[in-house]
């Protein structure tokens, strides 16, 4: 099963948008240590799935 | 989830050479760029080297990169901050775990991660463990208390991740475990080589339980180079009815290669996650082809907060020169680890690697899985004594057993040795690293 380019892309845009709105979160939330540890979890996640897709995409391999 | 996906992630798994040793450099560079920037130790060694890192333009480039050896770390973790030393990348209140190595070599390295680093440990480990058939609907059983040791804690954490039901069988004994294992219905073992033997060892002798007759059909092996040595894969095979695969990693550099469903004869290396540079011993030029043995330099591409940039493993490895029929594209190093530079030793006058002893003891129907190789000083020569057991019912074949013994070790060692049959159970069993190579000229 191989993806197509274009597939990896979509990936990876739903990869940058967790990005994003996780590290809104932990802004938005800085005085609740709850969201925001809860939010160092998440994108210590998001950057493995970065690893996984998202290289390939930003370094044009 | 697709269960019946042959990878963890055949994006990366599948990608050819060049685009993987594409993002290799793209990787380098940007880990190269982080400890310069992040860390006082790895600026000044490169500073000193008058290096920087726009000067990576190449693979060919990397080379000229100082490389670090455990001794360097040992020193680092003299200085601030406690206990780590300057070449930490992050806050100290962003480590959230501590680990160590066992020690073997001299005083023991500390290690520190971060959750995202801890991540990244369980993610390579996700990687192995699903080339090696784990999936869901394993129940993997670690008979170990992992204690400051990584591979296991790894170990769980990426059966974990790939969804696996873990059992962690730390505080029991071994005949508990065994019964644990036989209770639960167990269908996956990790540990190292040494103690997996001796578990079955204990399980038939002890409790009347034949190991081939319980449920695990896979073993994951760590810790030890014996799941790469033939006759000990064979024997761990034959004891549990089980697939063994190999797998290397190290506390400073992470989960680096592991044996896939195919069994090859060799480990691939993650050449998504980490860069495997093979040095020549003698001219320390890079080998880049088949069939020649080197030194492993090895860099962790995303490991952050201690980074692992050309760390000197001593590690002795070779490329092999088949592609794996599983499709993945990582290529594989012959039959896994097959020493350590600081293991290789010269008696005699002849190179010695243990793994060679080991090999030949494993492949002799009638011996005992334990043996003990001492060299000494004897006047001005050198002797090599190698203590071995005979299993239970093989006594009266102990002069055919010492006579191919015998052979078998002059063949693939080159060496002569002084033989002692000892009692079945006499030498010592190890759960961890077992040290069976003494070598007294040392003392």
């Amino acid at each position: 099963m191989m993806l197509t380019e274009n597939e990896l892309k979509k990936i990876d845009d739903k990869i940058k948008l967790l990005r994003n709105t996780a590290e809104d979160l932990k802004d938005l939330a800085e005085n609740i240590p709850a969201i925001t540890r809860n939010t160092t979890r998440l994108l210590a996640s998001v950057k493995m799935m970065e690893l996984n897709i998202s290289d390939v995409i930003d370094f044009d391999i | 989830m697709n269960d019946k996906q042959n990878y963890w992630n055949p994006v990366l798994e599948t990608l050819p050479l060049e685009k993987l040793q594409k993002l290799q450099l793209n990787k380098f560079s940007r880990i190269f760029q982080w400890a310069y920037k992040n860390s006082k130790f790895h600026r000044s060694l490169y500073d000193e080297a008058g290096i920087t890192p726009d000067d990576i333009r190449s693979l060919e480039d990397i080379k000229h990169v100082p490389k670090v050896e455990k001794s360097m770390m040992r020193d680092i973790q003299k200085k601030d901050p406690f206990p780590y030393g300057d070449a930490l990348c992050v806050p100290l209140e962003e480590v959230t775990e501590y680990r160590q190595t066992s020690g073997t070599t001299g005083q023991p390295v500390y290690q520190p991660d971060t959750w995202q680093d801890w991540e990244w440990w369980a993610e390579c480990w996700a990687y192995l463990l699903w080339a090696q058939g784990y999936r869901p609907t394993d129940r993997v059983f670690i008979p170990f208390g992992y204690n400051v040791f990584v591979a296991f804690w790894a170990g769980h954490y990426g059966a974990e991740k790939i969804g696996c039901e873990v059992v962690p069988g730390g505080v029991l004994d071994t005949k508990a475990r065994i019964l644990k294992i036989q209770e639960l219905g167990a269908t996956a073992l990790m540990g190292t080589p040494t103690y997996i033997l001796g578990m079955a060892d204990t399980a038939r002798n002890q409790m009347g339980i034949d190991p081939a007759e319980l449920t695990i059909n896979k073993i994951t092996c760590a810790g030890e180079p014996g799941a790469g040595i033939p006759s000990t894969k064979k024997r761990i095979e034959t004891a549990w009815n089980a697939k063994v695969y190999d797998h290397a990693g190290a506390t400073e550099i992470g989960a680096w290669s592991y044996e896939c469903s195919h069994q090859p004869g060799g480990m691939h290396v993650n050449e998504a996650f980490f860069l495997v540079e093979i040095e020549d011993i003698d001219t320390g030029e890079v080998i880049t082809g088949p069939g020649k043995r080197g030194k492993m330099i090895i860099t962790a591409l995303d490991r952050m907060a201690q980074p692992c940039v050309r760390f000197d493993s001593k590690d002795i490895i070779e490329w092999a020169p088949e592609s794996c029929s599983c499709g993945r594209t990582f290529r594989i190093i012959k039959g896994g680890v097959v020493g350590r530079a600081d293991d290789i030793t010269k008696v005699k006058g002849v190179l010695l690697a243990p793994s060679a002893i080991e090999e030949v003891v494993r492949g002799i129907n009638g011996l005992g899985d334990e043996y003990e190789v001492i060299v000494e000083k004897a006047g001005d020569a050198e002797k090599i004594t190698l203590k071995v057991e005979l299993m239970p019912g093989s006594t009266d074949r102990r002069q055919s057993i010492e006579s191919k013994l015998t052979d078998q070790l002059r063949l693939k060692t080159n060496l002569r040795y002084d033989l002692i049959f000892n009692d079945y159970g006499t030498l010592p069993r190890y759960e961890v690293k077992a040290k069976r190579f003494k070598d007294m000229r040392k003392k």
